[in-house]
């Protein structure tokens, strides 16, 4: 590559974009290659630029799969009834729609894509947000028999241009297994509903795919106390 | 016992201020709340129900050669069901969801949305009142001006009140502009209900629309006419109800009519009584005193968290 060459605005964008969904998916716990993360913007070019100079959404699609710990991570507490009971997670699937603006055709045919591909859930990025039945949709799609198991997740590019759990004012949120809730609710003697709570449409949650009932440890760095955790409740 | 109400209250009351004063406090807030969640879970059904009307009208009308101003009588029926529970803006979205499918806005037409004749943002168009300038996205909301007629001739009757206000959901029917009125007719009841009454002919002309058109903004005058005077419109639900008994009370700011010579002891401090009224007693279709407002502040504050 010569490094005189200079790109589209809106190709730098996407290359933006993308490196953060990659970080995005290797901080929720899939496996996720180091290079793609730290992908420079002239590979990325090389890679998915059409001779237009304007990046080629349609090839920039990809799956992951869960590591070792995200699958330890999602299995539920076994129980007599379920003593072997199956992790809440699989591979995902990861699109960049190109559409300028996305309804309930296009959702619909990627929950049917995800479907047909034996995806546990997927994440769409869109150029702009979704119509308002397009959302109302995916509001229901967890109870809607034609989605993915796991879900669909829609984000604006806008949303992921940077990532925003790398700004040194969020403090780190790490989600807790089944097994570690049970043992924090036990240790302090309390009742989930009584932890403050944490909505599953808070940017940092959103970015970590939380959903409704799980917990996330916050870790904050306090120049008097050193570290300290707060624990947040997801609905 | 104190003289009965005149406006009638219903059997379970919801916002009760004409007759709550002699209920217990708590059992008023439990059915606020009770109206409340019941609203929610309507809005619920209602916002499921228009989604999924939505994905149908999709990929409707189901064959290719379907003709949007002849429409087949089964899916002009299905068509008119699907819509009842819209609102104008639902209606929108279905025109927008058709449109990012490449389809004509109108639900009964197979035909692809016309194109633009370029991708300018603004366009140039010729109409009977001159030259007009329009967004390229209004251009291509239809096939043809045909179907945009007879789609806003749908939207136009559409309600404006949410359905899961409405009485009993969605009961008016929405009329379609048809070239083949007679073969609807054998099928299903276009505007059955005012072509007996009126004892029309059965052939629907446009000219005919005009005339259901405006039997329609007549009963609208009618049922506000009817609002503002404080009767009972039997087209409205419960819930107005309750609104409106609340606004009659604010607007006619008087006691009803209690005959004078019935002062009787339970009726309390009848030495306050002016010409036979007490101002501001029993709560009875009087204005709000101040007193019975204070006693309200503090029920809700009760429930305000911290
Ligand atoms: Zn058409």
């Amino acid at each position: 590559m010569d490094s005189g060459e200079t790109y589209s605005a809106s190709l730098i964008r996407l290359w933006r974009v993308y490196r953060t969904t990659k970080e995005m998916c290797y901080d929720r716990g899939y496996d996720v290659a180091e290079e793609d993360m730290k992908l420079t913007l002239q590979d990325f070019a090389a890679r998915y630029m059409r001779e237009d100079g304007e990046p080629d959404r349609s090839k920039i699609h990809f799956s992951a799969i869960p590591s070792e710990a995200m699958m330890k991570k999602y299995t539920p507490i076994p129980t007599a009834k379920d003593p072997d009971p199956t992790p809440q997670i699989g591979t995902i699937w990861v699109e960049f729609n190109a559409d300028e603006n996305v309804g309930l055709k296009q959702l619909r045919d990627y929950m049917q894509h995800l479907v047909n591909g034996a995806y546990y859930s997927g994440v769409m990025v869109c150029t702009k947000a979704m119509t308002g039945m397009a959302l109302r949709l995916l509001r229901g799609s967890s109870s809607l028999a034609e989605g993915p198991k796991g879900g669909v997740e829609v984000f604006v590019e806008q949303d992921l241009l940077v990532n925003i759990t790398k700004h040194e004012l969020v403090p780190k949120h790490v989600l807790l297994s089944s097994e570690e809730k049970k043992q924090l609710l036990v240790r302090y003697r309390l009742k989930e509903t009584q932890l403050p709570r944490i909505q599953v449409t808070d940017p940092v949650a959103k970015y970590l795919g939380l959903r409704r009932g799980q917990v996330v440890k916050i870790i904050r760095k306090s120049e008097t106390a050193g570290r300290y955790a707060s624990y947040r409740w997801a609905i | 016992m104190a003289p009965k109400s005149i406006l009638k209250t219903p059997t379970v009351s919801t916002n009760a201020p004409l007759s709550s004063s002699t209920k217990p406090v708590t059992q008023r807030q439990r059915n606020t709340a009770i109206y409340h969640a019941n609203i929610i879970s309507q809005q619920k059904n209602v916002e499921n129900e228009v989604l999924e009307a939505i994905l149908t009208l999709l990929d409707f009308p189901a064959s290719p050669d379907a003709d949007p101003s002849r429409p087949s009588a089964p899916d002009a029926l299905r068509f008119q069901e699907l819509i009842m529970p819209f609102q104008p803006s639902d209606y929108d979205s279905l025109l927008e969801e058709r449109n990012l499918n490449g389809s004509c806005g109108y639900a009964l037409c197979p035909r692809p949305k016309r194109r633009a004749p370029s991708t300018a943002r603004k366009h140039f168009r010729d109409t009977t009142k001159g030259v007009e300038i329009v967004d390229k996205k209004m251009l291509e909301v239809w096939c043809s001006d045909d179907c945009a007629r007879r789609a806003l001739y749908v939207k136009v009757q559409l309600n404006e009140e949410p359905a899961w206000i409405r009485q009993g959901g969605a009961s008016e029917k929405i009329e379609l502009m048809v070239d083949n009125a007679e073969e609807h007719h054998n099928a299903l009841p276009l505007r059955l209900k005012r072509e007996t009454a009126k004892a029309t002919p059965k052939i629907l002309h446009d000219d005919e629309d005009d005339a259901a058109a405006a039997w329609a903004a007549r009963d609208d005058a009618l049922a506000d006419l009817a609002i503002e005077r404080g009767e009972k419109p039997g087209r409205l639900s419960k819930a107005n109800k309750d609104l409106i008994t609340a606004q009659i009370k604010e607007r006619v700011g008087n006691a009803p009519p209690v005959p004078p010579s019935l002062p009787s002891q339970t009726m309390g401090p009848s030495h306050m009584a002016i010409e036979g009224h007490i101002p501001g007693s029993a709560g009875r279709a009087v204005p709000v005193s101040d007193e019975e407002e204070d006693d309200d502040t503090q029920d809700w504050d009760k429930h305000l968290p911290g």
